[in-house]
């Protein structure tokens, strides 16, 4: 019994250490994260575009501002905040880990990998430890300076597995000495290997012993197949022990993605183009935020919903408590066989007390004196309030899976436009295709506008119910939002059509490119900002806020509709101004905003 | 070789076979103290009675111990069970089943019959009070149709009994 205490001993000490470790890690990330939070704060959007969409000019003024902290934030969001592993990359981050713990501190390759993967792979978490206890970590992780047992000079000794006397040059050990023969060592390799990633802390056979079985011993031993087993959950426990390393959750992708923590949007995209949150995994969702996310995915998996459906539509049959939809016809109700039982739906009670007496059989007096009684207030509002929030999910739900559904047609799109139509293209309208990319460019950018968007119905949703201007500014938003990416989806795939199917080279074809790279850029730039305020919470709009903001548009309509251009002056006199910081400028034309290095501008190359 | 109520189970490998002879005959030369081996013709089950330890709750007692080997004993641990009635033992399920993690996660080959008797003889030994664990109906009731406790996902107890 004494040696197995000492094995649940050893277990309780390595659990506690793990939770320490995780707690110290935790807080470093949630510092960050606050320093992160603070950052993005005021911007202000305007968004005028009014009664010009039937003059066909290529006019476009669905333009959002911003002003110099979303420049910022736009600027370190285009460096990326994440790395993308393949194997080999992983592999080789492995190999060099390995190499900095087996030569700083003087152990074998072997011991420094168990090590490394005792500590989650964290090269400094493994310095700390070792330099800090090296006897309570060796001990821990079964790293042994001298043999358990003396080494013997018999010729002969027994396997302790097998019981079979052997020449003790065929038997083996780990560095504790404990002697098996190969036949064994094989057999309890094999079986460690088969039992999955346990195998990565394979110690000596012997009860007591605790030392640790290295990669040398697993390639000396091991099957072709089991050593590739054994490699590739080495490989695992790089990526998944750590915490800042995660797999790429697309079906069939092998690379891993590396996050910087606390660098600002978790939404990463992988070498396989599948986008995804890095902190939730579930795919990309900015802006909603990933708490909000698993409710909406929950709320969607059908049960919860089934349950309101229930409850609002049906009631349960007063005898065997089945819920009973009634769709339409008479209120006398009879439940399916073999319960049989009729029952007034109103009251719920017996059909056979129904009659004359009661009202008619069409209307129900007890139901009426009751439910003015209250009795039946508990029950019926209930169901009333089921049924209210089920239409109220539904409305939701439906425009966030249309979305969804619009998302993936629009990626088949954007693939058989690389595919096929690029080329037919290039060759109608004797373009080079590297002349194209701006349709490419639009077509991603639809295919991200929608992603945004049907998250933008998640969002909607959680939004409380009793702040009536946030929700009013954010549905104005929104609508904003789907009638912008409306005019881009229009503009790339319709009009793009007489282009693909004229005879030959069109005159007007450059006009189409500014057209469509101008919606695609202004389009880019109102989902960023909507993105960003969103995420922000709608924070800087305060009721005040969006009074101001509704009234100006209404200036902004006026002003239009007496033919001015002046679009300038409809905005909040703070976000009056045609330079920022970072020295873009809108253009005072279109309004279009260019970047610092430019002095005409990109869209209506009116000289600044 | 195989017994009616293990048919499910597979003949012993030739490995298991040499090991657990030499394990039979180990045992005849050097018993575990208070424990009997039943003998039979039979070497993948081995029936074993156990008398509780003189000054212990169970002293006097006598219980009987069911050890079923696998295919690839002592690869994989062998299926240890009370046979009914179990001793009242805070680690004991009342079908007969052992909470003690040497059996499941903690098996190691270079464990034996013997080495598994003197542990459950000692867990009886450490016990100061007489009862079936929390759980027991629960877990009794879910392991209907014969499951074998290798299957159950064991949460072991405090080792302190």
């Amino acid at each position: 019994m004494e040696s197995e205490d000492d094995m649940h001993d050893a277990n309780e000490v390595a659990s506690v250490e793990e939770e320490d470790d995780y707690y110290s890690g935790g807080e470093e990330e949630e510092e960050d994260m606050d320093e992160e939070g603070g950052a993005e704060d005021d911007y202000d959007y305007s968004y005028d575009y009014g009664d010009e969409e039937d003059d066909d000019t290529g006019d476009y003024d669905f333009i959002a501002n911003y002003s110099d902290d979303g420049d910022d934030v736009l600027a370190s969001r285009s460096q990326k905040n994440y790395t993308i592993l393949k194997e080999e990359d992983i592999q080789q981050r492995q190999e060099e880990d390995i190499t900095k713990i087996s030569t700083v501190l003087s152990i074998p390759r072997e011991a420094a990998c168990i090590l490394l993967r005792r500590y989650n792979w964290s090269v400094n978490n493994v310095h700390e430890e070792w330099f800090a206890d090296e006897e309570r970590v060796r001990k821990a992780v079964g790293i042994l300076e001298k043999p358990l047992v003396k080494t013997t000079n018999f010729k002969e000794a027994t396997c302790l597995i097998c019981f079979e006397n052997y020449p003790c040059d065929s038997l083996r050990s780990a560095a504790c000495a404990h002697l098996f023969c190969d036949a064994c060592w094989k057999a309890y390799i094999s079986t460690s290997i088969n039992d999955g990633p346990g195998c990565l802390m394979l110690r000596c056979p012997d009860p007591s012993c605790g030392a640790a079985v290295g990669h040398d011993m697993i390639n000396k031993l091991a099957p072709e197949e089991d050593k590739e087993k054994y490699r590739r959950y080495l490989l695992r426990s790089y990526v998944e022990d750590s915490r800042k390393i995660k797999w790429c959750p697309a079906p069939g992708c092998d690379s891993a993605v590396e996050y910087v923590v606390g660098s600002g949007s978790y939404d990463v995209t992988c070498s396989c183009l599948y986008s995804f949150c890095w902190n939730c995994t579930e795919e990309a969702h900015r802006p909603v935020d990933c708490e909000t996310v698993a409710k909406w995915v929950l709320k969607n998996s059908a049960e919860s919903e089934n349950m309101n459906w229930i409850l609002a539509n049906s009631k349960p049959c007063p005898k065997c408590k089945r819920p009973i939809e009634k769709n339409q016809g008479c209120m006398h109700m009879t439940c399916t066989p073999p319960c049989k039982f009729e029952f007034c739906w109103l009251c719920l009670g017996s059909w056979s007390d129904h009659g004359e007496r009661t009202g008619g059989f069409y209307a129900c007096n007890r139901y009426e004196a009751a439910k003015q009684e209250g009795v039946y207030d508990e029950a019926e509002r209930r169901r009333e309030m089921a049924k209210n929030s089920l239409e109220r999910y539904t409305h939701y739900y439906e425009r966030w899976a249309s979305n969804q559904s619009s998302r993936q047609k629009a990626l088949a799109d954007l693939h058989q436009m690389q595919s096929i139509h690029l080329e037919k293209l290039s060759e109608v309208q004797s373009q080079p295709e590297s002349q194209l990319k701006f349709i490419i460019e639009a077509w991603q950018q639809i295919v991200e506008c929608r992603r945004v968007l049907k998250w933008t119905y998640a969002y909607g949703y959680y939004l409380p119910e009793h702040e009536h201007t946030k929700k009013q500014f954010f549905e104005y938003l929104q609508g904003e939002a789907e009638a912008g990416l409306e005019r881009l989806h229009q503009c790339a795939e319709k009009e793009l059509m007489n282009y693909l199917n004229s005879d030959g080279p069109s005159k007007d074809f450059n006009d189409f490119r500014t057209k469509l790279a101008g919606l695609t850029s202004v389009t880019r730039n109102y989902f960023e900002n909507l993105v960003r305020a969103l995420e922000n919470g709608l924070s800087d709009v305060d009721s005040q806020a969006v009074c101001n903001k509704m009234s100006s548009k209404n200036v902004a309509g006026s002003s239009k509709a007496k033919g001015g251009r002046g679009k300038g002056s409809s905005k909040t006199s703070t976000s009056v101004r045609n330079t920022d910081d970072s020295g873009n400028w809108a253009c005072d034309q279109c309004t279009y905003v260019n970047v610092r290095s430019v002095s005409t501008c990109h869209m209506c190359h009116h000289r600044r | 070789m195989t017994s009616p109520s293990a048919s499910s189970r597979k003949a012993l490998s030739k490995i298991a076979c040499n090991r657990l002879q030499k394990e039979l005959v180990e045992w005849q030369v050097n018993p575990p103290a208070g424990f009997k081996h039943k003998v039979t013709d039979n070497l993948q089950r081995w029936v074993i009675e156990v008398n509780g330890a003189p000054g212990t709750l169970y002293a006097g007692e006598i219980y009987q111990l069911q050890v079923d080997f696998p295919e690839h004993y002592p690869m994989e641990a062998p299926q240890v069970i009370f046979v009914p009635p179990a001793p009242l033992h805070p680690h004991i399920y009342s079908n007969g089943h052992i909470c003690l993690d040497i059996l499941y996660d903690s098996w190691s080959p270079a464990m034996t019959v013997s080495s598994i008797c003197i542990s459950i003889l000692s867990m009886l030994s450490s016990s100061t009070v007489k009862q079936r664990p929390a759980d027991n109906d629960r877990y009794v009731k879910n392991c209907k149709n014969g499951r074998s406790p290798k299957e159950t996902r064991w949460w072991f107890h405090d080792d302190k009994v």
